[in-house]
């Protein structure tokens, strides 16, 4: 007796200090993940605020058109109960607002890939499946890919996370309750929670809890019972109670509603949030599956296997064993491998004319003109970023100096083709500049139909309403404004003005537009731009744009005569010098025509005079054969109108 | 465990939940002081200085006739002020008394319908007192902190108006469309509810309903979908049927047994200058039947005139006749605007009809716009058969794009006896458009699209139409808050009374357009150059989108 209680104490402190190795290793492991978990959100979270920059997001360059509005208030709150789904699109609609701030947006989609990856770790711990807990980290890498292709499906996402979430609540209230009723119950509240929170998104819990219950609580009445539920809440809820269509009924928040797959502009990359929702059912039912079958196989063939495992001791064994014996290794291996994972997923997905479509964009409508010229650069074949670049130019004073220094067709300063008929978003800030208002108000009121009433859009439509005179329609504009979460202060100035200056005669913008305002009315649909731009010059002959933009069109289509007649205008502004492709499209004519040379008073260039001296020799010395000598002219002249003048094609794009 | 333990247990459970039965009493006891405490107290207001005008109010009533049965007409008050007190009455029945620290003013459904009723054809008065913070001084030097301005009254109608408004409402835009819907609303209160929107058919076009006299038991809804066609819903009771083809404007003959409809080929344009954008042309247009029992469309060479363009049909209460508005075709290349657009102006016509023999008469003109000087368009005929309203404009066929549109009236019983249809322009018009009209059942009411007040959001207006043919002061669609127009980007256009909602569910509705039935019809001819059995050729939305 003696002897075996020492004995006995001896055998406890050994399993205790066994146990306690067991407790340490497990939390350094969890420390482990948690630390690599942060270091992989830190670098995602970067990666959004800095590299996508989401409020080019929030901005939508017209790519974007399904970017939710937000108002402040009971009457924008209240429909959104009405129907299933109504409370998601709501919450998905306030946090998508704070996209306008990137670091705040760029928190709000970190948040929610870390999340989704927590729910998904939960989920498969639940499932006794810790060997794939990495699959966790799949789903942020999907939503980079979205993100990284600037597609917006946050309210889809957040559907998900949903029902993610509850589905983990259901695993965790269910667990200590095993009689099959109370299960059901626990589903069957929680189904019409969510069904009303997040609509359709509740066909994946309830295909998440039939897998669970089928094939890792072996309940195949419980999980046919989830599976017809499935079928059957959607059409009480939605259908019977909320009197919402059918098809919403099971489609609401879910990637095929056809509010997705119905417009080409909003289901690209749809095939990734595909993926986001059929991982997890997909990952739990294979993976579950599999443990089954190995449980068997490793039970009737356990033995054999370790015979044979005792056999093989080779390099890589050794290596192996070595790599799951050292923790600080494994980590190591398996946060590189996240990182490279990761990248790669960035790496492929990334679309860098899009992003410059973005950014061009958006530093456009905020008059960022250096920001943009320089961007530009990546994408300037692009005819929606080389109209913003002639516009840009001009904004700068360049534009009758650098504008062949950039890819030019004749469509690109109005984006007036046939082919951009539908383009709305792209084009109302140059006709507002120009003081063509009535289009820029049709193109505006366009977008403010296909994109929504998008704070931009309200702005603009605002403003020209004031420059018109309508201020009963720019009150109402003012008056949806005033009610956004960041351009409310903008609005309430304005209505403020308005009280107190209805001619809005101390706002010199306002003056200035009124001033440039087209007055000549022309019922058409196509606009006739060469008489529009005489007559915004006829209408105020100070209207620079107009001048510059109608010089820049003749030059464009080679249309020299016109060009050297309205060089007159030159002396209706305070130009210091020729603008120098006014000065080589000037010697073009006088070349070509053999008219006496005149600049409307400015002093010819010797040095434009020898260049296009040079252009011609050089030509020549190619026998005039303009495909053999294009090679060596565009070294030397390709920033020249001589050289766009000679090679460029005015029929298609260049 | 030992009874003791068990015994304590209970207890424990009992205290644990008799203190959250205390906390949730303590709760609901805070809860309701804290209510009271914030509640708008009512005052008796015995002193105040009196201000000799009325108070600035928005919506302004004053002056208008009301129905007896609308919703409670909610208003702000437009001065400034830290309380104001609103006294509503008449000479029967209790007055309505509302304390409010907001200038927007809350009326009581049930009171004021109390009132409305018990008041008909009598004046309704409306007191208002505005609380300042720094109120002027009385003769015995008591601070006043009240003022009461002059009574603002309006007139209440001894009739009813129709239950049921049914409009349509859509975005300012101009070719592309993403939410739209045909909603009805019930008069007397704010409740409003969708009869079908475009979410039922991938956000597709819906416009153009028509109601037999007034009532929703037969209705036509038009339908144009990309993905499920073009199309005409016919609703009889709870029957919902698809007719294989889109009826442009419609109207139905009083016996429900024939609807005649114009086929537009519309062209949307734009203005560079003008203060309006937006325009629209017939470039080409017919007039068209449908007889229901026969399930076919057919024409007569005097509703389809090859040199003239027909359309906005409209049937005499009596339906002996139809009548529409025709203008001649004056420009030879029908794809491209004419030069002289603005000299297209519509006369008014009518064809008799024979319903029994299927028979159509010779045209007449009732009136032309030659002797007008503009633009006839969008007859309507009171179902009592007395008043012929219309709208005149400067040119065109569509007025809510004209700011020059205005309503007019001719008196038919009048006109029956001198031959003359002598016109008269209403006082109710504003310097904006005024459009899209309709009569209520007993004739009393109009229902009105007007663009007063912002030029580009069209809203619906109320006005009373008495037994002499005055048209009242007319009032905005009231909603529950007073300044819900301020920041709405919905325009509201057709505004049609019927006396009883549309029973139809929408996702009954929506079934019927996304389903294949439909009752196949040839057309007889389509547009003016006819091509015989062929269906009108799929239009663009943006061809044929119009607010």
């Amino acid at each position: 007796m003696s002897n075996s209680l020492p004995k006995s104490s001896g055998r406890m402190s050994v399993s205790q200090s066994r146990s306690q190795d067991i407790i340490k290793q497990h939390s350094s492991r969890h420390l482990g993940r948690l630390l690599q978990s942060f270091l992989f959100f830190i670098l995602f979270y970067l990666y959004l605020w800095l590299y996508v920059d989401l409020r080019l997001m929030y901005h939508g360059a017209g790519i974007i058109t399904n970017f939710p509005v937000f108002y402040k208030g009971w009457t924008f709150f209240l429909p959104f109960l009405s129907y299933p789904g109504g409370p998601l699109e709501y919450l998905s609609a306030f946090l998508s607002q704070l996209f306008y701030y990137s670091w705040a947006g760029a928190i709000v989609v970190t948040v929610q890939a870390w999340l989704l990856s927590v729910c998904i770790d939960y989920l498969l711990k639940a499932a006794n499946l810790l060997r794939i807990r990495w699959i966790c980290f799949i789903l942020p890498f999907l939503l980079l890919v979205l993100y990284t292709r600037y597609t917006y499906y946050f309210a889809t996402t957040m559907a998900l996370l949903i029902a993610l979430i509850i589905t983990c609540l259901y695993i965790k209230m269910t667990l200590s309750r095993t009689t099959t009723l109370s299960c059901l119950s626990t589903f069957l509240s929680l189904s019409v929670i969510l069904y009303y929170l997040a609509g359709g998104a509740f066909l994946l819990f309830a295909v998440v809890c039939a897998i669970y219950e089928l094939i890792f609580r072996f309940r195949w009445k419980t999980s046919l019972f989830y599976l017809l539920s499935a079928a059957a809440i959607p059409y009480v809820v939605g259908l019977l109670i909320f009197r919402i269509s059918i098809i919403d009924a099971f489609c609401n928040s879910l990637p095929f509603s056809w509010k997705i797959l119905y417009y080409e502009v909003r289901k690209r990359q749809v095939t990734f949030v595909y993926l986001l929702y059929v991982l997890l059912p997909l990952t739990l039912f294979v993976f579950g599956l599999l443990q089954i079958l190995w449980k068997r196989l490793h039970f009737v063939k356990g033995r054999t296997k370790k015979k044979h495992r005792k056999k093989l001791s080779n390099l890589l064994l050794k290596i192996f064993s070595r790599y799951r014996h050292s923790p600080k290794l494994k980590w190591t291996v398996e946060s590189l491998l996240l990182l490279a994972i990761a990248g790669s997923a960035v790496f492929y997905s990334r679309d860098e004319n899009l992003r410059t479509r973005f950014k061009v964009d958006y530093y456009s409508y905020h008059k960022m003109w250096p920001e943009l010229l320089t961007s530009a650069q990546h994408n300037a074949e692009d005819p929606f970023i080389a109209h913003a670049v002639n516009r840009a130019l001009y904004h700068v004073g360049r534009l009758g100096y650098n504008m062949f220094s950039w890819p030019q067709h004749p469509d690109y300063l109005f984006l007036s083709d046939n082919k951009y008929k539908w383009t709305y978003w792209q084009i109302f800030d140059v006709f507002l500049d120009i003081g063509v208002i009535n289009i820029a108000e049709n193109a505006l009121a366009e977008c403010l139909e296909g994109i929504g009433d998008r704070p931009m859009v309200l702005q603009r439509l605002a403003l020209i309403n004031m420059v018109k005179g309508s201020l009963g329609t720019a009150k109402i504009y003012l008056g949806v404004l005033s009610k956004t979460l960041f351009h409310a202060e903008w609005a309430k100035h304005y209505l403020e003005l308005l009280q107190t200056d209805p001619g809005l005669s101390t706002d010199k913008y306002i003056q200035h537009l009124r001033s440039l305002y087209l007055d000549k009315d022309c019922l058409t649909h196509t606009l006739l731009m060469e008489k529009t731009l005489l007559e915004l010059l006829e209408r105020n002959s100070q209207n620079r744009m107009a001048f510059e933009y109608l010089m820049a069109r003749y030059m464009l289509n080679k249309h020299l005569g016109k060009f050297v007649q309205n060089l007159e205008r030159l002396h209706d502004f305070d130009y210091r010098e020729l603008p120098t492709h006014y000065e080589e499209a000037a010697l073009i004519y006088v070349y070509g025509t053999r008219k006496p040379f005149n600049l409307s008073g400015y002093p010819p260039s010797p040095q434009k005079r020898q260049q296009i001296e040079d252009f011609s020799r050089l030509l020549s010395s190619y026998g005039r054969n303009k495909q053999a000598a294009s090679k060596e002219l565009s070294k030397k002249f390709r920033n020249t109108y001589f050289y766009y003048y000679k090679f460029a094609s005015i029929g298609s794009n260049k | 465990m030992t009874r003791m333990h068990i015994r304590m247990k209970t207890k424990l459970h009992k205290t644990g939940k008799a203190k959250f039965i205390y906390a949730i009493i303590v709760c609901t006891l805070i809860a309701v002081s804290l209510f009271y405490a914030c509640r708008d107290r009512k005052a008796l207001i015995t002193q105040y200085s009196s201000i000799d005008r009325p108070a600035k109010v928005q919506p302004n009533y004053a002056g208008s006739v009301i129905p007896p049965n609308i919703a409670p007409l909610n208003f702000v008050i437009q001065q400034e002020g830290t309380g104001y007190f609103v006294r509503i009455y008449s000479e029967k029945g209790n007055p309505i008394e509302i304390f409010s620290r907001k200038p927007a003013i809350l009326i009581p459904k049930h009171p004021w319908h109390e009132l409305l009723d018990l008041n008909r054809g009598r004046q309704l008065n409306l007191d208002v007192y505005v609380e300042f913070a720094a109120g002027a001084s009385s003769s015995k030097g008591e601070n006043i902190r009240w003022s009461r301005f002059q009574t603002l009254t309006a007139q209440i109608a001894p009739e009813d108006i129709d239950t049921f408004l049914v409009y349509r409402k859509i975005r300012p835009g101009h070719g592309t469309w993403r939410d739209m819907g045909i909603y009805q609303r019930n008069l007397s209160s704010f409740s409003e509810s969708v009869i079908l929107d475009n979410g039922y058919f991938k956000h597709g076009c819906v416009n153009c309903h028509a109601f037999c006299r007034n009532s929703a038991e037969k209705m036509l809804l038009g339908i144009r979908s990309a993905v499920y066609g073009s199309s005409a819903l016919l609703l009889e009771g709870d029957k919902v049927q698809k007719i294989g083809t889109k009826f442009g404007y419609t109207s139905w003959h009083p016996s429900g047994r024939v609807a005649a409809f114009s086929v537009n080929k519309v062209r949307q344009l734009f203005h560079s200058a003008a203060s309006e954008v937006r325009d629209v042309m017939d470039f080409d247009s017919l007039m068209s039947y449908y007889l229901v029992d026969s399930k076919t469309v057919k024409t007569s060479p005097n509703l389809a005139k090859k040199d003239r363009l027909e359309t906005y049909p409209t049937w005499s209460a009596d339906g002996r006749y139809l009548y529409f508005c025709s203008a001649p075709v004056t420009w030879s290349d029908k794809t491209v605007v004419p030069e002289s657009y603005d000299q297209i102006k519509y006369d008014l016509v009518r064809v008799s009809y024979d319903l029994d023999r299927d028979q159509w008469g010779q045209m007449e003109s009732v009136l032309s716009a030659e002797d007008t000087g503009l633009s006839i368009l969008l007859p309507r005929i009171s179902p009592d058969g007395r008043w012929l309203l219309f709208s005149m404009c400067d040119y065109g066929c569509f007025p809510v794009y004209r700011q020059s549109s205005d309503l007019y009236m001719i008196d038919l019983e009048a006109a029956k006896k001198t031959g003359d249809f002598a016109y008269e322009r209403l006082d109710i018009n504003s310097s904006e458009s005024e459009s899209w009209h309709s009569f209520s059942s007993n004739s009393r009411w109009i229902v009105f699209s007007s663009k007063r007040g912002s030029g580009v959001f069209t809203r619906t207006y109320i006005a009373y139409v008495d037994k002499n043919g005055k048209v009242h002061k007319p009032i905005r669609l009231p909603q529950k808050d007073p300044a819900y127009y301020d920041s709405c980007l919905y325009t509201y256009s057709v505004p049609e009374l019927i006396t009883g909602p549309v029973r139809a569910t929408k996702e009954q509705l929506g079934r019927v357009v996304r389903s294949s039935e439909n009752i196949s019809v040839k057309m007889p001819i389509t547009m003016a150059t006819p091509k015989p059995g062929q269906p009108p050729e799929y239009q663009q939305p943006w061809q044929t989108e119009r607010e």
